[in-house]
């Protein structure tokens, strides 16, 4: 069990970095995910750890050893694979064991060792077996079993779920993190899907082109989100954003829940407690028990989510009316979310918020 | 809740020894060195028995020397190539060579070309024909030199007994000067064309399918399917085996060797052959040595044409 | 065209087939017959098809006309040998080839594929020279070294490890396998058919060798069966077809036996260079 630190890292292919002096301490014992569109350098930064890639600058700390000359197999992290990267030729025993021989483990506490692991991960009757014989979920567990075989400081994982279907990764999602609950380690997870990504970690590590954007626990990011970046990036659909009434140098946010659409005939309340914006619904999409709507207003673009069961029909006029207090202003020029308000209520009243 | 810190220096944590930093550095040297050390041996090897040889023989060939001692080696210049390409039995060589050269490659991949065509199908008569063709390739040459001499022999024979049989004249074979250079053909294009039927096929069944459908749709008579896609999409395939089966073809030994030890009267002698007498019967290291780097000059450019070729054909791929 | 049309295409491709088979086959069967037939059989015109007792004796008489043992010993030596060389020296340069990055690799790749073009035949005189003056001219050495890296052989490995995925390797060196470790207990299993491939290739090739041991030995002891099989040829009182070709099955039996249970590799061994 340790805390992983970087000082500064940077990462540069050629002429282009990716990885553009991070800064992050991940503490002890944290689910921490990195998470970001395809190409932000959380990969990137997660092999960086591992070892697998080397660092163009900066420092890298687990526990208390700088490791950036270490090799891979000394620096006492495991990771998993998003495609799981088994041995084709061993069985999951010997896939299993491989690092523990490595390592220079007798031969008894190997099997000691192996047996324990699989009987937690439910492999005990796939020892015997080779790679290309188990299901999808079950290659999932090897790799997780190869991992945990041995007891690292810092589990890494890499897009762990990507490979399998939507019923066993909601499963995994869960198993992993009651994992990380028993064994109390350390676990680094790289994701680009914000859902996996707020559903797991307890730390989360928003990056964009090399940069970090926020770190935060899943309910700060939400709620207060620093920049433009994270506020679209976490939240689905993505927050709305328009024009700011009476400052052209910000923009407002806000997000679809939040968000009521009204009949334009009902006479809208005090323009004091939320803002009004008139426009027509162009689609509509019913996701279940909530419903999208797009709304066409002289703003631009919003889309509005609500409950499926109040239907308006398309091409009504409507009033699409935010609270003040749901509502996020940022810095036209940098994204940054500029400071509430004095006057305006805290977002915390908002209610429904899972 | 954990929130971000932008990583302060913490006192108590250890900054890396200089052994650790000693160690990392002889462990990056290492990874540096560690391709050149996996691929050294193999290219120690090439070194030591091709390429150096081939410089060698290149020095060798402008000194008048013997294998009975190799200690005396006189310069000599270019004395030994035009000692060689004044002498007639040498004219006769390169002549042999181009005559059975361009003979076993033609026919043979023609005859190979014709048989793919056939035999390329999914039935399972089709495969065992081919492994019945493919056979003799896999056969040593000697077995094989052996096996048509006692087929070929002019008086027990069995080819002269079939002959007969449908009524006509025995034929001579090995035994006179044309027949010799013929036989010799006739018995390399045995042994070769099950392996250049095979390439032909591997090539036929990498040609996607979709393009045959496309030209059946376009009601493409078979010989312009034949003409416009089949060969078009063989042709780095056939240029392949133009290539090996030349090169094959100046390398011809065993069978002469065995069989017809160059004769009748120098009329199956060929460059590899004649290298091996001179160099090793009659001791002339020097007329052997020459005729060796004239042989390397020609394998030389055949390759240079080869990936030059092949080069184009993955570019533009 | 008609059905009875078809029908009659059919059987006439049918024969054509049969005769194109036995224009191969045939052959041996031929060399088969033979090596059991008696002297006066043999010298029979028109040549009787079935031997009339089936003369086990031309097999004895065969063997023990040079020192059998010793040839088939030698030429398995040599065809083992050259195998296992090949395997030690060309493992570990596929696999630069194929996974490190390095100054002068292409280079030294382009100089490999000179090896694969340039035919054994071509410069044995030189080869045999140099061999003579490390003195191993008339040794089994000479037979095995030259052989000793097969371009042919690390082209096959090179991209057979190439198709591996990184992942694989990065997961064994989290695991902490050495980079030599990974090499012979991570990649050489996963070229298992690549191997055999080759294997087989390798070995029928040297196995049939006849030019590089006729150039290179003279003795006996150091002979492999081919050369063995060619000198029955020679021996006295006129030609004795029956006893050479039961020696000639001797070279031809063993590899025919292991064509027709591996015949779908060996082909794919040959083929494989065209691709």
């Amino acid at each position: 069990m340790a805390r992983v630190e970087l000082n500064q890292i940077t990462k540069g292919f050629q002429n282009q970095t990716v990885v553009k002096g991070v800064n992050l301490v991940i503490p002890d014992g944290s689910f921490t995910v990195l998470v970001g569109p395809s190409g932000c350098g959380k990969s990137t930064t997660l092999r960086m750890i591992a070892g697998l890639e080397s660092v163009t600058s900066g420092e890298i700390q687990i526990g208390d050893q700088v490791v950036n000359q270490l090799p891979p197999g000394k620096r006492d992290v495991a990771m998993v694979f998003q495609n799981y990267a088994l041995y084709p030729t061993m069985n999951v025993y010997d896939n299993i064991a491989y690092g523990l021989r490595n390592r220079g483990t007798s031969k008894k506490d190997c099997k000691i060792l192996v047996e324990e692991i699989a009987e937690i991960v439910g492999l005990t009757p796939y020892l015997k077996r080779k790679p290309s014989q188990l299901s999808g979920g079950q290659r999932q567990r090897v790799a997780l079993a190869r991992a945990m075989v041995k007891k690292p400081k810092v589990f890494l994982m890499d897009e762990p779920l990507s490979n399998l279907d939507a019923k066993l990764r909601n499963q995994m999602r869960v198993e992993l993190t009651s994992l990380h609950k028993q064994l109390g380690s350390t676990f680094i997870y790289v994701t680009h899907d914000q859902v996996e990504a707020m559903t797991m970690g307890d730390q989360i590590v928003v990056m964009s082109e090399g940069n970090i954007m926020q770190v935060a626990a899943p309910m700060d990011l939400y709620q207060e989100p620093e920049n433009l970046f994270v506020a679209q990036f976490i939240g689905s659909p993505a927050m709305n954003i328009i024009p700011s009434e009476n400052d052209s140098q910000t923009l407002w946010g806000f997000r679809p829940e939040k968000a009521l659409i009204m009949s334009d005939a009902v006479t809208t309340v005090s323009t004091n407690e939320m803002i009004t914006l008139r426009g027509s619904i162009v689609s509509r999409e019913i996701l279940g028990a909530d419903s999208l709507y797009y709304v066409e207003t002289g703003k631009g673009r919003v889309v509005v989510k609500m409950d499926t069961d109040q239907t308006v029909e398309l091409q009504t006029s409507v009033q699409v009316c935010v609270p003040y207090s749901h509502i996020y202003e940022f810095d036209r020029d940098s994204g940054n979310r500029v400071q509430r308000r004095e006057g305006k209520p805290a977002p915390t009243l908002a209610g429904g918020m899972v | 809740m954990r929130k971000a810190v932008a990583a302060p220096q913490i006192s108590g944590i250890s900054n890396p020894t200089k052994q650790q930093v000693r160690a990392g550095v002889t462990q990056a040297w290492m990874e540096r060195l560690r391709p050149y050390l996996y691929v050294a041996p193999a290219l120690t090897f090439f070194f030591l028995f091709f390429l150096f040889p081939i410089a060698y023989v290149i020095y060798l060939s402008f000194f008048d020397w013997t294998l009975l001692n190799l200690e005396e080696m006189d310069w000599v210049g270019f004395e030994n190539y035009s000692a060689l390409l004044a002498e007639s039995d040498f004219h006769q060589v390169l002549w042999n060579s181009l005559v059975y050269t361009v003979s076993t490659v033609v026919l043979g991949i023609l005859l190979s070309f014709l048989l793919a065509l056939w035999l390329n199908k999914k039935a399972k008569v089709y495969g065992v024909i081919q492994a019945a063709v493919f056979s003799p390739h896999i056969i040593s040459l000697v077995s094989v030199a052996m096996l048509w001499m006692w087929l070929m022999d002019p008086q027990y024979g069995l080819l002269n007994a079939l002959l007969e049989m449908v009524g006509l004249p025995g034929y001579t074979w090995l035994a006179e000067t044309k027949s010799a250079m013929i036989s010799l053909i006739l018995v390399s294009i045995w042994k070769g064309v099950g392996y250049n039927t095979l390439v032909f096929i591997a090539g036929m069944q990498s040609i996607p399918r979709d393009i045959y459908e496309a030209a059946d749709l376009d009601q493409s008579p078979w010989w312009r399917t034949l003409t416009r896609i089949t060969i078009p999409m063989l042709s780095p395939t056939l240029f392949f085996l133009l290539v090996i089966n030349t090169v094959s073809s100046f390398q011809v030994f065993d069978t002469i060797y065995v069989m017809t030890q160059g004769g009748p009267i120098n009329s199956t002698n060929m460059l590899v052959f004649y290298i091996y007498e001179q160099g090793m019967d009659f001791y002339n290291g020097g007329a052997a040595s020459a005729a060796s780097v004239i042989l390397l000059g020609l394998v030389g450019i055949l390759t240079f044409l080869h990936f030059r070729v092949m080069g184009k054909r993955v570019h533009y791929q | 065209m008609g059905h009875v049309g078809r029908t009659t295409l059919k059987m006439v491709e049918w024969i054509l087939l049969i005769g194109v088979g036995l224009v191969f086959v045939f052959p041996f069967l031929w060399m088969f017959l033979t090596a059991f037939k008696t002297m006066p059989e043999v010298y029979q015109f028109p040549p009787s098809w079935w031997p009339e007792s089936w003369q086990v004796e031309n097999f004895r008489k065969a063997w023990s006309s040079g020192p059998f043992l010793t040839y088939v010993w030698n030429s398995l030596v040599v065809a083992v040998g050259t195998l296992i060389l090949q395997f030690l020296i060309g493992v570990p340069a596929a696999y630069a080839f194929a996974r490190y990055r390095f100054k002068g690799k292409n280079a030294l790749f382009g100089l490999s594929l000179i090896a694969l073009m340039i035919p054994s035949q071509v410069i044995f005189l030189p080869v045999y020279v140099q061999m003579s003056h490390w003195g191993l001219v008339d040794t089994l050495w000479a037979l095995i070294l030259p052989f000793g890296a097969s371009a042919f052989g690390i082209f096959l490995l090179r991209q057979s490890f190439m198709q591996v995925p990184d992942e694989v390797i990065e997961a064994a060196r989290l695991d902490n396998a050495s980079e030599w470790k990974i090499m012979w207990t991570i990649m050489v299993p996963l070229a298992k058919p690549v191997l055999v491939t080759f294997g087989l290739f390798s070995f029928i090739y040297h196995w049939n060798d006849y030019f590089w041991p006729l150039i290179m030995t003279n003795s006996d002891s150091v002979r492999t069966l081919p050369i063995g099989i060619s000198m029955l040829k020679a021996a006295e009182g006129g030609k004795q077809w029956n006893v050479i070709m039961a020696g000639n099955m001797m070279l031809v039996f063993p590899i025919l036996v292991v064509f027709f249970f591996a015949q779908r590799h060996i082909i794919n061994a040959f083929v494989y260079q065209s691709k």
